[in-house]
């Protein structure tokens, strides 16, 4: 195996508390925010100590897959994939960098919460603000909810697997097996390196899909697809995950 | 705009005497991988490969390297990665 050298490419310059964001802060009366980033902006020293002088209380975390505080990954898109519970506590959930997939996770991280709050994402290099919420994972969650009720009636079922050293899980997969086997259902694995959901449709036997690659495959892939497909973590208790995602239809209902 | 920490990168193939090292960046760093690939030839003796594809994260490590053998990968834009079921 070759060595392997990461470097984050961090953002050279100084991130700054912006007038904006601090009109924003101000306007809404945010006392505590919860403040995650991408690697590239973590150096937040300064921000945070300009947070603190105007009586706003930092809360800070680290993802459990992380290396660093503060930094976020896409796939810690679960309420228990940070160490502390700051989202929870917080009156705002701040996100530094750009682009929808990080500040997604935080959103999709919420889905089982009774109170779902949005995310600000502040973008330092454009002094861009943009509040996001519940409504852009809408469609993920309703199909989220169809592909469960597929999976529990399904007979025959798929689980992918692929070689990627840091999402490779055939241990999970194998165990999954034996469990849907000992329900009388039928299993098969299937390996590959990245998962091409076109490939799904040359398996029409397959009733539904279980992905234990990276979890974004079933939580944002599966709107792009009419194969249902969930992912590992539901499928070892697909009732219990079934019924928080109603429970949250029921709460928007009254 | 993005410290991309060249010295180190040259730093290291040289220590480590790599010979043939592949680079992945992230799409937006892309553009500028044949000034990273000219600048890290010119300043070590290893030949560079550019991966083609998308990199999504330091769970995403190309496999069947040391069939080209490639001694070294360097991945910006990402950081160490803790494996674990999520």
């Amino acid at each position: 195996m070759p060595r392997l050298l990461l470097l984050d490419a961090k953002y050279e310059k100084p991130i700054k508390l912006t007038n904006k964001l601090k009109t924003y802060l101000k306007k809404h009366k945010i006392k505590s925010v919860a403040i995650f980033a991408s690697t590239q902006f973590t150096n937040l020293n300064d921000f945070i100590s300009n947070l603190k002088k105007l009586k706003i209380k930092p809360l800070i975390t680290k993802a459990k897959r992380t290396n660093d505080k503060l930094q976020i990954l896409g796939c810690d898109c679960y309420n228990d994939s940070f160490q502390q519970p700051i989202i929870e506590k917080a009156n705002l959930i701040l996100y530094i960098g750009d682009g929808l997939f990080h500040p997604k996770a935080l959103l999709l991280a919420q889905k089982n919460n009774k109170t779902k709050k949005p995310v600000l994402m502040f973008n330092p290099i454009a002094d861009k603000l943009t509040l996001i919420d519940n409504k852009i994972i809408n469609d993920q969650l309703k199909k989220a909810k169809r592909n469960l009720k597929f999976f529990l009636n399904a007979e025959t079922i798929g689980i992918l697997v692929t070689i990627k050293p840091g999402q490779q899980f055939l241990n999970q997969a194998i165990k999954l097996k034996e469990h849907l086997e000992n329900q009388n259902k039928k299993a098969y694995i299937f390996i590959d390196n990245t998962l091409d959901i076109n490939q799904l449709e040359n398996y029409p036997f397959i009733q539904a899909w279980v992905n234990t690659a990276c979890p974004r495959i079933g939580t944002d892939d599966i709107t792009n697809i009419n194969e249902p497909m969930i992912n590992i973590r539901e499928a070892s208790n697909p009732i219990k995950a079934l019924g928080a995602l109603e429970d949250d239809s029921k709460n928007k209902k009254h | 705009m993005y410290n991309l920490e060249l010295e180190k990168a040259i730093k290291t193939i040289n220590k480590q005497k790599a010979k043939q090292v592949l680079i992945q960046l992230p799409d937006g760093l892309k553009q500028k991988s044949n000034d990273i690939v000219d600048l890290l030839e010119e300043n070590t003796k290893a030949r560079i490969f550019i991966w083609f594809g998308g990199t999504f994260g330091a769970c995403d490590l190309p496999l069947g390297m040391d069939i080209l053998n490639i001694d070294l990968v360097i991945q910006w834009g990402h950081n160490k990665f803790n494996k674990q079921l999520w």
